[in-house]
């Protein structure tokens, strides 16, 4: 965490410099387009996290290693896609259901295949982006070449899972 | 919101806004929504407002105070606060360096330098360009709808999308490596990194027996 906190430092004072040396100096464009983003998380990702972190020690751990958990292999890994591909929302959603399920006893293949699920499939980002701006085609022909990624992506992490 | 502001950088700020749902009339002249299509819905709607993030903290606060104790409850609100004061500054330069990356790399010019490559190279090209696009779905699907409407390959075109959502350094950065932890992001984010170029081959493959055809230049 800390490499990659400094490498982020290193490469923002890399752009800032590169921004400078730009006529016109747009480090304020940069800086609003950052604000724009960081603006629907000021509230939501605490109360994401801390909802999250209160779920964390009354959720039914049994029933999330038996049917997610390191053990549960390849049928792990097909559960863990059907549930990335429903899962609602963006990261701000997503990633703090992911780490209760992975604090939960959620195995490493299994986690590595729900979050590919959730970024390939993206049930969320299809409704409001990608059907209406791509067409219904487009949609099946990226969805229809996308299926298999979660999978494949969980067994690659399957030897790596401790 | 977001888009309206991006609306400056031009033609695909004007796509953006387009398919985000602003006026009708601008969506069309966009030629981002065909007649047929059903009028977008925002992400706000998927996003859902703080309101109801409030409600959901408020209720599992309330259940881990009854199942699980005071003390319980105590202890997963110190645990939140605390992963917060860690993760805020990095996803806060994350964002800083998406800001800057989108302000100094001109879009529709990578779209054009993209649209003439194929082959190999085309996906190659595309997952790198992918990785290391920053932003959410307003700033990846632009430069995809001008790359296909310009005629590239529809591989290259899903090569990108699959990069910038599987590989993207900007979704490591802000997300996985602050919240995740710096073992099981690595991890994910390597065993990912031939995804790109299954997706785009298996999209060639598809797309030569059923073509997609491009959207009808209308404006």
């Amino acid at each position: 965490m800390l490499i990659a906190a400094l490498f982020l430092w290193l490469v923002l004072a890399l752009l800032a410099i590169v921004a400078h040396r730009r006529p016109g100096r747009p480090h304020h464009a940069a800086a609003k387009l950052a604000l724009v983003q960081a603006k629907p998380l000021a509230l939501r990702l605490p109360l994401a996290i801390l909802a999250a972190g209160f779920l964390a020690p009354i959720v039914p751990r049994e029933l999330i290693a038996a049917w997610l958990g390191g053990a549960s292999g390849l049928t792990g890994i097909l559960v863990a896609t059907g549930v990335g591909a429903i899962l609602p929302g963006g990261p701000m959603v997503t990633f703090p259901i992911v780490i209760l399920l992975f604090n939960a006893g959620a195995g490493t293949a299994q986690t590595v295949a729900l979050l590919t699920a959730w970024s390939v499939l993206a049930a969320h980002r299809v409704l409001a982006f990608e059907l209406p701006m791509m067409g219904g085609r487009f949609v099946l022909l990226r969805l229809a070449a996308s299926l298999i990624l979660p999978v494949l992506a969980g067994l690659a992490a399957l030897p790596f899972a401790p | 919101m977001v888009i309206r502001r991006l609306g400056r950088t031009g033609r695909i700020g004007k796509l953006a806004e387009g398919a985000r749902g602003g006026e009708p009339a601008t969506a069309a002249s966009a030629g981002s929504t065909g007649p047929g299509r059903p009028a977008p819905a925002g992400p706000r709607v998927f996003g859902g407002g703080a309101l109801a993030f409030g409600l959901l903290a408020l209720a599992a606060g309330t259940g881990c105070w009854l199942l699980a104790g005071r003390a319980a409850f105590l202890q997963a609100a110190a645990d939140s606060l605390l992963l917060l004061a860690r993760i805020t500054p990095l996803i806060l330069a994350a964002m800083l360096v998406g800001g800057y990356a989108q302000t100094l790399i001109p879009r529709d010019k990578v779209a054009r330098w993209l649209g003439g490559r194929s082959g190999w190279r085309g996906l190659a090209l595309a997952a790198a360009l992918g990785a290391v696009t920053p932003g959410g779905p307003f700033a990846s699907f632009p430069l995809v709808y001008v790359l296909w409407r310009s005629g590239a390959d529809l591989g290259t075109a899903i090569a990108y999308l699959t990069a910038w959502s599987v590989i993207g350094l900007h979704r490591l950065f802000i997300w996985e490596i602050p919240l995740l932890g710096t073992d099981l992001a690595i991890l994910r984010y390597v065993v990912s990194l031939p995804l790109p170029f299954v997706a785009g081959l298996l999209a060639r493959r598809i797309a030569a027996r059923f073509p997609v055809p491009a959207p009808r230049e209308e404006a």
